[in-house]
């Protein structure tokens, strides 16, 4: 059976989206879905400046990336059509307009599961993969902090 | 004796004042009580020690679970990556 790529990555290069989906693209792929976050510069929030300066990220990099290696089995076990799979965080200071993170799934047909797997790889690590953001704007700075709590197992 | 070291993020590191420590504690204590000992070192840390998110060896770890000697722990707030 082909081993199929799994990339997981914490960094603070640029994200390289034609570069991850060339390691992610077999002879076999006929379909990639990505997603992409990115700094959002502003946002319409109450009682509070919209405007992000931006937003400086850390992370636990040996124990982030053993959870997304675990949302990638994870995401095996779902979807066993999926090829293969891409979750990259960015770190550090990263402005508006910049993208921060990529999961891209590839597999053989569009209608198998990569838009699905796409969508539960993202959750997933905001949910489990321990990374962290402040932002940064013209009333300070403030953490940003998720709510999900892991269970036992997770 | 076990010998701990403990790694702190994000808004945890603020609370601490450090990023990482090293601790002896009187041999397999529980992550409860991992919390008590360091809540009585930093008394001004103790609300967020109380609901710290917690790992031992790069894993999630709840409140009774035992801490083996030497392990990494990590301490930290909700995540929010992306």
């Amino acid at each position: 059976m082909t081993e199929f790529p799994t990339i997981f990555s914490i960094t603070e290069a640029e994200l390289d989206l034609n570069e991850l989906l060339k390691q992610i693209t077999l002879p076999s792929t006929g379909a990639a879905c990505f997603f992409t976050g990115m700094v959002r510069g502003e946002t319409h929030r109450d009682g509070l400046p919209p405007q992000t300066e931006y937003l400086e990220y850390e992370a636990y990099a040996p124990m982030a990336e053993a959870k997304m290696k675990q949302v990638a089995a994870e995401i095996r076990e779902r979807w066993p059509t999926v090829e293969g799979i891409a979750l990259v965080q960015r770190i550090g200071r990263l402005y508006p307009l910049t993208p921060t993170v990529l999961i891209a799934c590839t597999a053989p047909h569009r209608d198998t599961g990569v838009f699905e797997a796409a969508r539960y790889g993202i959750d997933r690590l905001k949910e489990i993969v321990p990374i962290w953001k402040k932002e940064i704007g013209p009333g300070g700075e403030t953490w940003v902090e998720g709510k999900y709590t892991p269970k036992p197992e997770e | 004796m076990n010998k701990i070291n403990i790694l702190f993020f994000a808004t945890m590191r603020d609370h601490i004042g450090e990023k990482r420590i090293s601790i002896d504690v009187p041999g397999n204590i529980q992550v409860q009580e991992l919390k008590t000992i360091l809540a009585d070192r930093y008394p001004n840390a103790a609300g967020a020690l109380e609901a710290t998110l917690v790992s031992i060896n790069r894993e999630y770890a709840f409140a009774e679970d035992v801490i083996p000697d030497g392990a990494e722990v990590a301490m930290f707030p909700h995540v929010s990556g992306g």
